[in-house]
């Protein structure tokens, strides 16, 4: 992966800060030479039916939890589900720089967070080429809206993620090498009503939060890169 | 021992084909439950692969381990040996059953946060079931982790008298997922006593062939190939390699030492037929291989093909810092000396704990996963207590060092026999009952002993090195150059690498750095290949590199230049202004200027006593920051820049103190990221900051069960507890500690944060105080001792 893949104004929200003196922002290069070097990029999808029924819906016959999901997918007969991780090189090297230098670590951490988000953005821009549908739901991630976090090991067992690209899933539900994303999107011949992203599961103009919310800046420069 | 008659006889050996695939799974449907509720699907793949010509079938057990079935209802003991039997039944009497095991599904700390002994005891579960329903062989595959495989490797070994094979899953890096190269994988498990090791799973055919080649290099074990039919279509699912496609190259596989072919995801009972057609003229190879001695890390091999230097910091003989660490149980501090000699350059750490006052069987093995936590470089294994070797060894990864087994009957009689049954190098040391003799003949006597009795366990030749005893020079005689005679014998006659402690030498004379340079010099020409030394002193590894150019280790002076091309530019370059005189140490920490901090901290302890530095700099200046921050004027990276500089400032500090044998705290804290969290960065923000306002911080760690977390409160007698959770599935267990807390320890506070807390959710589960970030944690514990 390539320092230009990321998104520095991204990277400065997930440090909670406008900006970085010079010193640090030399620092911050290096953290994302570093992370890039890494980093070993490793996604896995599926294609898979999805049925709505009474109880919910089911993607690849996996009964998914909650109504945000059933809502995110209406009208879609298809969804993609995919896994992306940087894999575990990117895990010890924040782990080694929390004992050397812990301004690194945090940077470290905000870069790596940039990272598994582009790649999920280039997955997702790949397959919306390569799958033709005519329209694509917003990905959708277990722990978003009701949709249970405690369904990752389902996700992971249906993608075969541990074997494919090594990511896995702990006892207690967290993902492990720990910059990995698990997530959906549907596939539509209408319209798709979403703007739902990140970590509330909701569209940005109904949300109560959206005037202190940390992702707005993010969102509004990625949405932008993507297009 | 059927399978072992099939190995010895030189043929090939043909083993079975996708297992899943051919059970065409509907969602949802776990193969383990079909041992017991559909057998009769199971017995039909058995029955095709063997009637298609193979001679080893894997029972349907892959899955089949108490950490994947948890929650299904499944009883592992009973899928496994229902899974054995029907196996049994289903193939005829001249087939064997091998008992499969694959990973746990989990990663194993410190990627993860399984734990060794989980993981073994999930294996040992599944080991003696199959064992019991009458497996022919263990098999061990797709794995990508090489404790875990360890961890099922001794499994089967401690718990059955079965053979094992093992094959690992590899990307077309010539690395697995966790990042284990072929060779560290081949130099482990044949150490370990795999009877075949090789390669499934992944990729196809052709992308495992030239891995195999890698992996034909490192051993002299037998192979196994068992490829995929190339990748699956993810919208079909479907393979894309036809059986002889397939088998058109596995006459190469032969050449490249393969004796034991299989398919694994996409393959059918058709491919095994076609590979058996092409195989029956194809002669098996002549193996040939010269094995390189090696040692490595679960990540890292390191060839002893010249000399390499093993770092000697963690050790608390002569350091007062280090002792006071081990006795805080302060691993970051180790972590710490990890991070510094890998960045020195160091091959190789040795690990020694044995201080009064530590148990070195429970905190050997807390400090070698502490190391590795933070380096990839293999670690030697230090003690002469044999309870915390074997405690360390069987959670290392990789091939380790022993240091040591000396030539008294007791040591040989206890050491060896560990060294041997968890597949180590060990170091001998030359000495005996009588001590230390004199001459450099009577210690090389002894090292050929030691030679000795390591063979006849069966310790390769390789694996065995010897120290012959640095003595100091300033007794006067001819130490030094009995010394060097001894290894040089050693060297010449026996052919074994050799260890001194080099630094040694110098004890009790002035300047020391000219006599250890000097000396490790004069000992690397007499043949010594294992140097233990301090990188980071002065010309040590200077003193190495120029060697090993002078030398011919160092191919057209490569690693020598990479190391100093830069230094004369550097020697030449217009003096830097030096930092203007006037900035104080609450400057430097105000900027985050951490060398500056460091320097004038040791500046104004000629002046001032260090609790009057902390109080009247150190604790102003990050108030400022503090402050700042919290007004908006400064940001998070800025605040921990701060606190990194009065870190450092503090590690002056500390060594200071543990000079004078005083601690002088303000209080102690316990810290943990609650049970089944591993995201730990944000509780080691909050522990930066409380070390930094004086504050002793019992770290816990990541993951920590909630009694563990009560128990330490009420032995450390502290004040306050401070709990970190980022997910929403672990905030119960933070809720269940608090709970214990209260219950056990009353007076306690307790101080919570992460990522999915509120000060409303913070109340509900009982704490004392919800902290928004770090700075707010330091504020309370600071009302909390009374500040």
């Amino acid at each position: 992966m390539k320092p230009s893949d990321l998104n520095r104004a991204e990277i400065l929200s997930y440090l909670r800060t406008p900006e970085l003196d010079a010193e640090l922002d030399g620092k911050l290069t290096v953290c994302i030479e570093e992370l890039c070097r890494a980093a070993v990029p490793r996604t896995v999808w599926r294609l898979l039916p999805v049925q709505h029924s009474p109880e919910g819906v089911r993607l690849g016959g996996l009964l998914l939890g909650g109504k945000d999901i059933a809502l995110h997918l209406e009208g879609c007969r298809q969804a993609v589900l995919f896994a992306a991780t940087l894999s575990s090189p990117v895990d010890a090297l924040i782990r080694r720089a929390e004992v050397s230098d812990m301004t690194k670590a945090v940077m470290l951490d905000a870069v790596a967070g940039a990272a598994i988000e582009s790649v999920c953005s280039q997955l997702e821009l790949f397959l919306h080429r390569e799958l033709g549908a005519k329209y694509y739901t917003e990905r959708f991630s277990a722990g978003y809206g009701d949709f249970p976090l405690s369904q990752q090991a389902d996700l992971i067992a249906l993608l075969d993620a541990s074997r494919k690209i090594g990511l896995t899933v702990t006892q207690h539900q967290t993902l492990v090498p720990m910059k990995s994303v698990t997530a959906v999107f549907g596939l539509s011949d209408r319209p798709v009503n979403d703007a739902r992203r990140y970590c509330c599961g909701k569209s940005c103009t109904e949300c109560p939060n959206r005037d202190g919310c940390l992702f707005a800046g993010a969102k509004a420069a990625e949405k932008e890169r993507i297009q | 021992m059927k399978f072992l008659n099939l190995l010895k006889s030189d043929a090939y050996v043909f083993l079975d084909g996708g297992m899943g695939t051919m059970l065409h799974l509907q969602p949802g449907e776990l193969p383990e439950r079909l041992n017991l509720t559909e057998p009769e699907r199971v017995v039909a793949v058995h029955r095709a692969y063997a009637e298609a010509g193979s001679q080893v079938v894997y029972a349907n057990t892959f899955g089949a381990n108490p950490l994947k079935l948890e929650g299904t209802g499944i009883d592992t003991a009973e899928s496994v040996c229902a899974a054995v039997r029907l196996a049994k039944a289903a193939v005829p009497e001249n087939v064997c059953v091998a008992l499969d095991l694959g990973p746990t599904g989990q990663l194993l700390q410190p990627a993860g946060s399984l734990t060794f002994d989980a993981a073994y005891e999930a294996y040992k579960t599944v080991c003696i079931a199959g064992a019991e329903a009458g497996a022919d062989l263990v098999v061990i595959e797709t794995m990508s982790d090489l404790l875990e495989t360890k961890a099922a490797l001794l499994a089967s070994k401690e718990n059955t008298n079965l053979p094992v094979i093992v094959t690992m899953t590899f990307t077309e890096t010539g690395r697995t997922f966790t990042g284990c190269p072929i060779s560290a994988m081949a130099i482990t498990l044949e150490a370990l006593g795999a009877a075949a090791i090789g390669i499934n799973c992944s990729l196809g055919p052709a992308e495992i062939l030239p891995l195999i080649r890698e992996l034909s290099k490192w051993t002299r074990l037998p192979l196994i190939a068992k490829a995929n039919a190339g990748l699956p279509d993810p919208v079909t699912g479907a393979y894309s390699v036809t059986p002889a496609d397939f088998a058109a190259l596995m006459p190469e596989f032969a050449k490249a030492g393969v004796r034991i072919f299989g398919g694994c995801c996409g393959t059918t009972p058709a491919f095994i037929t076609e590979i058996r057609r092409v195989m029956q003229d194809v002669k098996p190879a002549e193996l040939t291989a010269h094995v390189p001695a090696a040692v490595c890390s679960g990540i890292r091999t390191v060839v002893l093909d010249m000399p390499r230097v093993i770092g000697e910091r963690i050790n608390p003989t002569g350091k007062k810092r280090m002792k006071q660490a081990l006795l805080d149980q302060d691993y970051d501090y180790l972590r710490g000396e990890a991070i510094a000699q890998t960045d020195a350059d160091a091959d190789i750490l040795d690990v020694n704990v044995g201080t009064p006052g530590i148990d070195e069987a429970s905190v050997l093995p807390q400090a070698v996963r502490a190391v590795m936590e933070v380096t990839d470089l293999p670690l030697q294994l230090d003690s002469s207590d044999p309870k915390a070797l074997e405690a360390a060894l069987r959670i290392y990864p990789g091939k380790p060092i022993v240091n040591s087994v000396n030539g008294k009957a007791s040591s040989l009689a206890e050491i060896l026999p560990l060294v041997k049954h968890y597949g180590a190098c060990v170091v001998g040391l030359t000495l005996d009952e009588q001590g230390i003799p004199e001459s450099a003949d009577d210690r090389f006597t002894i090292g050929k002993k030691i030679l000795e009795h390591a063979a006849a366990l069966g310790i390769p030749k390789q694996d065995v090195f010897l120290d012959c005893l640095t003595l100091t020079a300033s007794t006067g005689g001819d130490g030094p150059v009995q010394t060097l005679h001894a290894v040089r014998r050693v060297r010449e006659e026996l052919g074994l690498h050799t260890v001194l402690g080099v630094s040694n030498i110098s004890f009790g004379l002035p300047n020391r750095p000219l006599i250890n340079r000097s000396f490790l010099c004069m000992a690397m020409q007499n043949g010594l290949t294992l140097p233990i030394l301090n990188p980071m002193a002065e010309g040590m590894m200077d003193t190495v590199r120029a060697f090993r150019m002078l030398a011919g280790f160092d191919a057209n002076c490569e690693a020598f230049i990479s190391a100093y091309q830069n230094v004369q530019n550097q020697m030449s370059a217009p003096a830097v202004p030096s930092a203007p005189s006037e900035l104080t140490l609450e400057q430097a920490v105000i900027r985050g200027l951490r060398q500056d901090a460091a320097r004038l901290t040791e500046a104004a302890l000629a002046s001032q006593n260090p609790l009057d530095i902390v109080n009247q700099q150190l604790i102003p200046a990050l108030d400022v920051v503090g402050a700042d921050y919290e007004k908006g004027i400064v940001f998070l990276p800025q605040l921990i820049q701060a606190a990194t500089a009065a870190q450092s400032a503090f590690g002056v500090l500390k060594a200071h103190l543990s000079d004078q044998g005083n601690q002088g705290g303000k209080g102690k804290i316990v810290l943990a990221t609650v049970q089944g969290d591993v995201h730990d960065i944000g509780k080691n923000i909050v522990k930066l900051l409380l070390e930094n306002y004086g504050f002793d911080v019992i770290d816990l760690g990541k993951d920590v069960p909630p009694q563990k977390i009560v128990d330490t409160a009420i032995a450390q007698q502290v004040s306050l507890v401070g709990l970190s959770a980022l997910m929403t599935t672990t905030v119960g267990a933070m809720e269940e500690t608090i709970r214990l807390l209260h219950e056990q320890y009353p007076s306690c506070k307790c101080v919570v944060g992460g990522a999915v807390l509120t000060a409303d959710y913070a109340e509900q589960i009982g704490a004392d105080c919800y902290a928004k970030d770090a700075k707010a944690s330091v504020d309370y514990a600071r009302t909390v001792y009374g500040e």
